[in-house]
């Protein structure tokens, strides 16, 4: 076997761990030099300590499912809505624990507020960034899931607004004809598959309206968004029946077939319909959205929003994350 | 106290006014928020011209980057993204323009390619690094388009560290995702280093096609040869496995049976030239040697112990890959 991978003179096999043992004259940068090394973190400086001290872990069930931005002295958290759902309790950097009391939900936004159960009035909490953010590329940074750490990278990408995505049944159509339209495929774990519908099913009603055509399938499903419940009337040999379908994200259903998405791991289920958002390459896990996001001043110019892929995330940025702490006391 | 500290910096410094302090970008690390925003600003500076020669490259069913190296049109991607010699593409640049191109030659071992731009056009272009210019610990950033061309999205840009550079492959920190395969690295210079190639598992250590790749390959490539490992199936075989080191490319191995160590060679020679033609690289030794056939005779120079010795080589059948 050996021989063989000589013979190749294959590159592609050799990973880091194998590769340090065989370089011994030290051609491997030291993980501390790297992006993300200790050394490059320790420059962030002020940035860096503010950015430990103003985000809280937001745990359920001593897990871990989102992190927040203290908006205030009186202790209000800013985080991920659909992230933070069950929330019970907020760790900060310095140990403590709180008790965690839900004030408002913005669904548009994905955000939500919470307050720590606490007499204290001098919580550290976050400055927002004033200069509306450019498209130029900036130095970002966010505390990392133990508080311990940051993590660095560089905005990329216009600002833009991403589209809603609609919810989606996880069906592909095929056929149309004047008895209704054909589903070719289910995909597995879906949401259609879940309410028992099969490849072979002629679709002839989408909440009791006649279809013939793919187009109004999708149009019908995809006005909906993601949890909503469409009644489907299907036709199975000469049979008709009709299913309840709770509709899933068109992201987390399709992708499954997308081979960035299998490398990616966890995703936000919610990645659309933000009015605006600063992209940029954090390496931060789905657990980590809700956080705030840092200039090198430690202003904080943005709340984490969706982990999109493997070096995608999006940030709401401040302009639009802090209406929703309007009327806090400072 | 900050105060008394930052005027006796200042005094220093002045004392010191013959030390050229180092950019910010060639330090071993940044030490703070200032050598930080040198990095950025530095950045910014280059990004324009950089964006500038990147395209998309679509094929049918999916797509990838590359970038143009000269005026008329001349395009380094990686050859998976190209596939075929001589195979129509659409590369679009980034105002959204589209253009014709043709496929060249390219090296399924490093995974560099070429493409040419069609049409008596100038074409904006990225100036391109020697062999050698860049280094383990060096700054870079990439561009590209992952999962395609986007306008509103616009060009992505990454940042990172050069972590490893061995024979045919660069590893950095800078992230990568489908689409940005071909897309190009640059260091603080401006200068296109290498070709992105492919993703890791982990998104912290991908892989690209340094530039030296091309430099000791580039007429090959450029006349339409296309080194595939099945073509690679019906060349003369020799024998060794081989790394690139800073005194030359060294035999780590020697396979018995085969015609290097019939020809007497040895682990810990030097190969230095093949057919008259001094090595670059270690894909360019397997390029060369694949495109005799066996039986075929290679007159091999190499070193050993700070001796050079000749001899000819008489190269054997690869065996095959498949069982």
């Amino acid at each position: 076997m050996k021989i063989v991978t000589v013979l190749l003179l294959s590159v592609s096999l050799y990973g880091i761990e194998e590769h340090k043992e065989s370089n011994a004259t030290g051609d491997l940068l030291p993980l501390e030099l790297r992006l993300n090394g200790k050394s490059t973190q320790a420059a962030f400086g002020e940035a860096k300590e503010t950015a430990l001290n103003v985000t809280a872990k937001l745990t359920r069930n001593d897990k871990l499912i989102a992190m927040g931005a203290i908006v205030s002295p009186a202790g209000h958290i800013l985080t991920k809505a659909s992230s933070c759902v069950g929330a019970r309790l907020a760790t900060l950097a310095n140990g403590k624990v709180y008790k965690l009391r839900i004030k408002k939900r913005n669904e548009d936004l994905d955000l939500a507020l919470y307050q720590m159960i606490s007499t204290k009035n001098d919580f550290p909490y976050i400055s927002w960034s004033e200069s509306n953010s450019s498209d130029k590329v900036s130095w970002v940074l966010s505390a990392f899931t133990e508080l311990e750490e940051i993590r660095v990278g560089i905005t990329s990408g216009n600002k833009r607004e991403i589209g809603r995505e609609g919810g989606v049944m996880g069906v592909i159509l095929g056929n149309e004809n004047d008895r209704g339209v054909l589903v070719t495929e289910v995909i597995p774990q879906a949401a259609a598959d879940k309410s028992g519908l099969r490849h072979g099913d002629i679709i002839q009603k989408v909440d009791s309206r006649s279809v013939k055509k793919r187009d109004q399938v999708v149009n019908l499903v995809s006005k909906k968004d993601p949890g909503d419940v469409v009644t489907v009337d299907v036709l199975r040999k000469k049979e008709t029946m009709k299913f309840r379908i709770t509709l899933g994200h068109r992201s987390v259903t399709f992708d499954l077939f997308n081979r960035n998405l299998q490398m990616s791991g966890p995703v936000s289920k919610r990645k659309d319909n933000f009015p605006l958002i600063i992209q940029h390459d954090l390496p931060l896990p789905k657990e980590a959205m809700g956080g705030p996001l840092f200039d090198l001043e430690g202003n904080c110019i943005g709340i984490n929003i969706a982990r999109v892929d493997r070096v995608t995330v999006f940030s709401l940025p401040a302009e639009i994350a802090e209406k929703m702490t309007a009327g806090l006391k400072k | 106290m900050l105060r008394l500290v930052i005027t006796l910096l200042l005094g220093l410094s002045i004392l010191h006014g013959d030390v050229v302090e180092l950019d910010a970008w060639k330090k071993k690390s940044p030490s703070d928020i200032t050598d930080l925003l040198s990095i950025q600003k530095r950045l910014r500076e280059l990004l324009p011209k950089a964006k500038k020669a990147l395209v998309s490259i679509e094929a049918g069913d999916g797509a990838g980057s590359g970038v143009i190296v000269s005026k008329d049109g001349l395009v380094l991607t990686a050859a998976h993204v190209t596939g075929k010699t001589g195979k129509k593409m659409q590369v679009r640049l980034p105002n959204g323009k589209r253009a014709s191109a043709i496929t060249l030659g390219g090296s399924e071992i490093s995974d560099a390619s070429m493409l040419q731009i069609l049409g008596n056009k100038e074409w904006p272009f990225v100036p391109i690094a020697r062999k050698g210019d860049s280094k383990v610990g060096d700054w870079c950033f990439g561009l590209g388009h992952p999962g395609g061309f986007d306008k509103e999205r616009g060009v992505v840009v990454r940042i990172g560290k050069i972590i490893a550079k061995k024979d045919e492959t660069m590893q950095t920190d800078s992230r990568l995702l489908g689409g940005d395969s071909g897309g190009p690295l640059f260091d603080f210079e401006g200068q296109l280093i290498a070709i992105h190639s492919r993703v890791s598992q982990k998104p912290d250590q991908n892989f690209h096609v340094p530039i030296e790749s091309f430099h000791a390959n580039w007429n090959t490539f450029r006349d339409e040869n296309l080194i595939s490992y099945d073509s690679m199936q019906e060349g003369g075989f020799f024998g060794v496995a081989c790394e690139e080191t800073k005194d030359g490319l060294i035999i780590r191995e020697v396979i018995s049976g085969t015609a290097a160590e019939k020809a007497g060679l040895k682990t810990n020679d030097i190969l230095i030239e093949v057919n008259d033609e001094p090595l670059d690289s270690r894909e360019e030794f397997i390029i060369i040697i694949s495109s005799l056939k066996p039986g075929d005779e290679a007159k091999v120079l190499y070193e050993r112990k700070g001796a050079e010795l000749s001899v000819k080589v008489n190269l054997g059948v690869r065996p095959s890959i498949k069982e």
